[in-house]
């Protein structure tokens, strides 16, 4: 197995997928607050809906007028440009905040889950080409994948199109082992920068931060990027608004701010 | 008085064809090598090959990160592929011809040039 370290590791991280082994770990919070973070951090970042299975973006984020899905470019019917929507408006900072939807209808679904390999080398080429449009030739800053949970394809070609993999995992036992698989038998693989976001703590106290930390290490053999806690305002707000945007002095804001500061000065090695 | 004036053109071209020659003799016996080295069982030709994630995860160590590289970079010649991977240009090269053989890539002469790309069909 490559143990190796990703080539050009030390390079900043521009294209993050944000993955979990189960459903339910919080991929979907992280990957729209950490997007709308870096965007109130001054920088241009594009946020994907890469969850064909179960499109959640555009509930949360209130939005359903783009000229095209995520689906359609995947299927080389439609330009990047065309997809992306623009939300800048929302943020009350200086960012640009854009968004690629995946389209919920239940026969785009059936379609998406019916793709042949060849459609799926298609799909893994056309994100793979999204670096030179969107971050080379669009000015973009990051693009942020937001994923299906498991060994889906769609998840694995984000992993592979991805600079670093946000790992979003729980305590509960059936994830744990199943992370680590994932790591081992996964990104590791693909030689991947990997940085892993446990949620859901329990016992969040100041004084668990260092013990958390190491018992990751211990677990895992990855970083952490940060550990949220088990926050009931987040189960309160029902999706209903981007914390990182709408609650900037809530604790859960500051810690999206701690880890946006990681990736943008490449402290997680 | 150049190298040329003094052979004469016809000469030249004749010690240009043999280099080109033995270049592709070179990269036939890497192969060669590479597959002994590793043993032949990493070779299976497939009809319908396609370098998917899938195929890639199944794949050995050593041809994983030179086809991802390949996917990365779409078409590369295998001097390339060597500067990404940091490996020997003879190693990339055999395991480049490695992926051709087990109908992963195609392979295209430009010249003294080989490219290397992943065939890809039009989505739908």
């Amino acid at each position: 197995m490559l143990k190796g370290k990703l080539q050009g590791e030390n390079k900043m991280s521009k294209i993050l997928a944000v993955h979990s082994y189960k459903g339910g770990t919080g991929k979907t919070l992280i990957s729209v607050n950490l997007a709308a973070t870096l965007a109130k951090r001054g920088r241009k970042v594009a946020l994907f809906d890469l969850d064909f299975r179960a499109p959640s973006l555009f509930a949360i984020l209130k939005t359903s007028n783009a000229e095209c899905w995520v689906n359609d470019y995947l299927n080389g019917t439609c330009e990047i440009n065309k997809v992306l929507v623009d939300m800048s408006s929302r943020l009350q900072e200086n960012g640009k905040f854009f968004v690629g939807l995946a389209n919920p209808g239940t026969e785009a679904i059936r379609d998406m889950s019916a793709k042949d390999r060849k459609w799926e080398m298609h799909a893994l080429s056309s994100l793979l080409a999204l670096r030179n449009t969107l971050l080379n030739g669009g000015g973009f800053d990051y693009l942020v994948f937001d994923t299906s949970p498991g060994l889906q394809y769609s998840s694995i070609n984000a992993i592979v199109a991805a600079d670093l993999v946000l790992v979003a995992t729980t305590g509960d036992r059936s994830d744990v082992d199943g992370t680590r698989r994932m790591l081992n038998e996964l990104y590791n693989l693909f030689e991947k920068k990997t940085g892993l976001v446990l949620n859901k703590v329990l016992d969040s106290a100041k004084s668990k931060k260092d013990e958390l930390s190491s018992k990751v290490q211990a677990t895992y053999k990855v970083p952490l990027l940060g550990f949220v806690p088990c926050f009931c305002e987040i189960l309160r707000a029902e999706g209903n608004f981007i914390f990182a945007q709408d609650k900037p002095d809530h604790p859960f804001t500051k810690i999206l701010d701690e880890m946006a500061k990681k990736i943008e000065t490449n402290a997680l090695n | 008085m150049n190298q040329e004036e003094i052979l004469g053109k016809k000469p030249l071209h004749v010690l240009e064809k043999i280099k080109e020659n033995l270049e592709r003799l070179n990269e036939k016996m890497e192969v060669i090598i590479e597959l002994q080295k590793h043993g032949r069982k990493d070779i299976h030709p497939l009809p319908d090959a396609s370098l998917d994630v899938m195929t890639l995860l199944s794949m050995p160590d050593h041809l994983r990160k030179t086809a991802m590289t390949i996917c990365r970079c779409g078409r590369a010649t295998a001097d390339e592929i060597s500067q990404q991977t940091t490996r020997a240009r003879a190693v990339e090269s055999a395991y480049l011809n490695q992926l051709v053989i087990m109908g992963y890539l195609k392979k295209e002469r430009k010249g003294r040039k080989a490219y290397f790309y992943a065939e890809r069909e039009t989505p739908g």
